[in-house]
């Protein structure tokens, strides 16, 4: 088929993957619809407007030429790290913790926001890494310095979900940059020690019981353990085709909390079944396997450091709700990218995508497209 | 490579770059793939958990809001939808030492203060052992059941260590009545003994307990039914008395009872000693109400054909080392009538031996003798019946309903079958639909059945049957006195006495058995103990109680036709 009437920019685009988002959200909106009671709004209405918005938004981050994208990197860090600084000092002005800036009619989380901020940040700085220096000291301090400032403030806020993710896409941008091994099982070492004291000291009473409860959803039912068991419960129930659409009890009967934002997996596998779950991985899947594909044929290492956190970055979110939904991670608030009802994921995630589309751009740029 | 075309590096370090560029490329890929495993094995890790929770898993039990608002557990009703067990909810004082959930004292108030306050809501309590209850830290029962205003002044004292919880209790509202059949529910929730085991599932199934389980019961029957049981048991200080109302066209039960009775509502040591059930569970030798059956099935081979013949009867008859005897000589020579209206048992034992052991064997088992009998009651009484060829005295005994045990169950069965037209129908404690009667099979020929109605009637109207013959309800049946064995035989004095009855003879519907265990003789049975004397008037009593709740009004004007046996039994109206 010619296809030559298409102006370059939008046929260049990896459409494939935007139809598989398209058909994601709208799916997901379909649950939101049904968590809803079988309406538009408050939920689903929104949900496919932002989707809108912030695809039109990733198309246009995606016309961004690589040479300012670099140079904005740190830049572009300073400034979320100064917008968690305002959030800490509103907070303590206001009294009470805080994690949303309000400008207006846009509520914004800057602790999400940090998360693809600190893939740039660390791609741009291991780029800019002498190729010999990386087993050395300099190639690990600095990276630190950078994680390290962010986490420490999404914790005072505190957030540990976002803390740990955070913590995780910036790990996973060093193992890629091809810091030394050893360190990083030193690390995981040092990570099994600690984490015990972490929990009997670090941890908020909430959270402690969060871990607990996740190593045993029975031992408290009614309680702390209200979440998980109703989570497998209404997958549980779904079978392998579900309910059928809008006959979820769970979410109905608001047995399950979160119906429409962290435990949307749940309601939707309650009304779709193994059928339904098996679809949204299905997509996730290949998002991933494009988000990979992206970072090996990027142009340099910039580029490529950058196409694997973004990556990374929605595949944590992927893999730790659909754990915690089944009740094989605890309980931390983290969404399921494009399906569960919320802003903030939502726009991290379209970040993501527009950055990887950005990438995609470049390399075919770098090179003749090869359309395969 | 542009950095190795840009770079102005010596030779040496040019190798040294290309070196390490290639080695870090190296790694990133392996890294790469290293994660793009990790990815695919959690991900694999996710669908193993999803299939597993969606298909392994048993689907969790789900409560809706329409069985939230069900009873805890279905009502059983009577035929009539007279509600015999039903869901009651209750209070219970729990005592919860950690409801304060701050480490400290489980109570606000000094315990030996709760103590006296709850001592005052509950006389019975003991302040002492309350006192150290409250003290020991161990969470536990106070009281199982409260009433609702206890409850309110329980909560009064305002500690939140005294908790209430509801629970769901199962009450009799008619008390002990029909106490065998129902059951009751044990602690675990679960039916015990009656048709509580047998509907346990139905009654706990949020799919059906919503609906009443209907029994054939009808409980003003029952009501009837126990109390003049209970009245003839009294009067002739017997140790148990059972009886049953069977409808002989459905085999419902209208009313089984088994004396004395259990209190469902209230369940203890003497109330578990008294649920064994004396009409499904015991079997007895039922003595001469069998003889009616051996004339039935003599009459139904043909082996008797003329009624008037006559069988010697004024000696003992004589079988290998055995005599059989009547109590009393009736006469030199008489028919079968007057051997049924003055029960002999020369003469029916003559009569098995004409009919022969074969065919006797193969009525008994058409009759269900040789099984448990058809109940959906859990407890039901295994016959002592013997297998296998019956020899000639084997048919003689049990002619007269010696040498067979049976339950009470078995004998209101064969007497429905016997006067029903001929047909054998399982019994049941479910409500039968009009219509939906089992077909049940033919043991008797209609034309036999109609000559036993003549000949039971006949035994009221001029036999031992005749304390039974309520004016107008044209009541028929057949008493029976037998021996209980003892060590080394039979015991003269410890009887079993029945009375197998049908009514309105001239169109029958329902047969009503009565038995005594162990009856005396007291004043009211004019120091009689057989028969004729208690179990007769307990049924010649509790017909005109229930005939007309049943639709069968008293009619003198009705009765079935004798006129063509009567010349046969003469006169005589002095037998007892």
């Amino acid at each position: 088929m010619n296809l030559s009437f298409v102006p370059a920019p939008l046929a260049l685009l990896p459409w494939r993957i935007i139809f598989a988002l398209v058909a994601l959200t709208c799916f997901g909106a379909l649950v939101l619809y049904s968590a809803a009671g079988g309406s538009f709004q408050p939920y689903a209405f929104a949900q496919l407007v932002r989707f809108s918005v912030f695809l039109v938004l990733a198309f246009g981050m995606s016309l961004l030429r690589r040479d300012l994208v670099f140079l904005a990197a740190y830049p572009v860090y300073g400034i979320v790290v100064g917008m968690l600084v305002l959030v800490e000092v509103l907070g303590a002005v206001k009294g009470g913790s805080q994690r949303w800036l309000n400008l207006g009619p846009i509520v914004l989380q800057p602790s999400e926001l940090m998360k693809p901020a600190i893939v740039l940040v660390l791609a741009s700085f291991y780029h800019s890494l002498p190729a010999g220096l990386v087993g050395s000291w300099r190639a690990l301090v600095p990276a630190a310095v950078l994680m390290g400032i962010p986490i420490a403030l999404v914790l005072l806020q505190p957030d540990l979900g976002t803390t740990i993710s955070i913590a995780f896409v910036g790990v996973i941008v060093m193992f890629l940059a091809g810091l030394p091994m050893k360190w990083f099982i030193a690390g995981g070492v040092m990570a099994a020690i600690a984490a015990p004291l972490l929990y009997f000291f670090g941890l908020h009473d909430y959270q402690r019981q969060r871990v607990t409860t996740f190593l045993d959803p029975e031992s408290d039912p009614l309680g702390t353990g209200y979440h998980i068991t109703q989570s497998e419960i209404a997958i549980g129930s779904g079978g392998v085709f579900g309910k059928g659409f809008g006959n979820g009890s769970q979410s109905h009967l608001n047995y399950l909390p979160e119906a429409h934002t962290d435990f949307v997996f749940a309601t939707m596998a309650e009304e779709w079944g193994l059928a339904g779950g098996l679809f949204v991985l299905l997509i996730f899947g290949m998002v991933l396997r494009w988000g990979m594909r992206v970072g090996r044929n990027a142009p340099d290492r910039f580029s490529r450091l950058m196409a694997a956190g973004m990556t990374a970055t929605i595949f944590f979110y992927v893999m730790i709700n659909t754990m915690m939904v089944m009740g094989l991670a605890p309980v931390v608030g983290i969404p399921l990218p494009f399906m569960s009802y919320g802003g903030s994921s939502m726009l991290t995630n379209m970040i993501c995508i527009g950055t990887l589309m950005m990438i995609d751009r470049w390399s075919r740029q770098a090179r003749p497209p090869s359309y395969g | 490579m542009n950095s190795l075309t840009a770079s102005g590096a010596i030779a040496t370090g040019r190798v040294r770059l290309v070196d390490i560029r290639q080695r870090s490329l190296l790694t990133a890929r392996l890294r790469v793939l290293l994660l793009v495993g990790a990815f695919c094995l959690i991900a694999l890790a996710a669908l193993l958990r999803i299939a597993w929770l969606g298909l392994v898993q048993p689907p969790p039990h789900e409560q809706s809001m329409a069985e939230a608002l069900l009873p805890s557990r279905g009502e059983i009703t009577d035929r009539n939808g007279v509600p015999l067990a039903r869901a009651f909810p209750a209070y219970a004082l729990w005592y919860d030492p950690q409801a304060l959930n701050d480490g400290g004292s489980a109570l606000v108030k000094p315990a030996s203060e709760v103590a006296a306050e709850l001592t005052r809501i509950f006389p019975d309590l003991d302040p002492a052992e309350t006192t150290r209850r409250l003290t020991s830290g161990k969470a536990g029962y106070i009281r199982r059941r409260i009433l609702p205003e206890d409850a309110n002044r329980v909560q009064a004292i305002g500690e939140l260590a005294l908790e209430l919880p509801r629970e769901t209790d199962r009450q009799y509202p008619q008390g002990s009545m029909a106490a065998h059949v129902l059951g009751y529910v044990a602690a675990d929730g679960h039916g015990r003994v009656g048709m509580e085991q047998v509907l346990d599932e139905h009654l706990t199934d949020p799919a059906t307990r919503g609906t009443p389980a209907a029994l054939s019961i009808d409980t003003r029957v029952q009501g009837a039914l126990e109390d003049e049981l209970r009245r003839g048991m009294l009067a002739v200080n017997a140790a148990g008395a059972a009886g049953i109302v069977l409808d002989v066209d459905t085999g419902e039960v209208l009313a089984l009872a088994s004396l004395p009775e259990f209190d469902p509502n209230r369940i203890d040591a003497r109330g578990q000693s008294l649920m064994f059930n004396r009409v499904t569970n015991q079997v007895y030798e039922l003595g001469s109400t069998f003889k009616p059956l051996t004339v039935a099935a003599a009459i139904d081979s043909g082996v008797v054909t003329d009624l008037a013949k006559l069988y010697p009867a004024a000696r003992p008859l004589q079988v290998g080392g055995f005599r059989i005897r009547d109590s009393h000589i009736i006469g030199q020579y008489i028919n079968a009538p007057q051997a049924l209206i003055h029960s002999s048992n020369i003469v029916t034992a003559q009569i098995a031996d004409a009919l022969g052991p074969d065919r006797l064997k193969r009525t008994m088992e058409d009759l269900g003798m040789n099984e448990r009998p058809y109940i959906e009651l859990p407890a039901r009484g295994f016959p002592i019946w013997h297998k296998g060829k019956w020899p000639r005295l084997r048919a003689m005994t049990v002619s007269y309903g010696h040498g067979i045990a049976v339950t009470p169950l078995h004998l209101a069965s064969a007497y429905a079958t016997m006067v029903n037209g001929g047909i054998w129908r399982p019994t049941t404690l479910r409500k039968v639909a009009p219509g939906e009667a089992p077909r049940g099979r033919r043991v008797f020929k209609a034309s036999t059945s109609a000559r036993m109605n003549q000949l039971l009637r006949m035994i009221a109207v001029y036999g031992t049957g005749r304390h039974a013959d309520a004016p107008g309800f044209r009541i028929g049946g057949k008493t029976g006195s037998a021996e209980k064995p003892g060590v080394g035989g039979y015991r003269r004095t410890s009887l079993i006495t029945t009375f197998a009855a049908a009514f309105p003879m001239d169109k029958p519907r329902y047969v009503v058995v009565a038995m005594m265990d162990e009856p005396k003789g007291t004043a009211a049975s004019s120091y009689q103990r057989t028969a004729a004397w208690n179990a007769a008037p307990v049924v010649g009593r509790l017909i005109p109680r229930i005939g007309p709740l049943l639709g069968i009004l008293p009619d003198t004007s009705r009765d079935i036709d004798l006129t063509d046996l009567k010349p046969l039994v003469g006169d005589e109206e002095t037998e007892e």
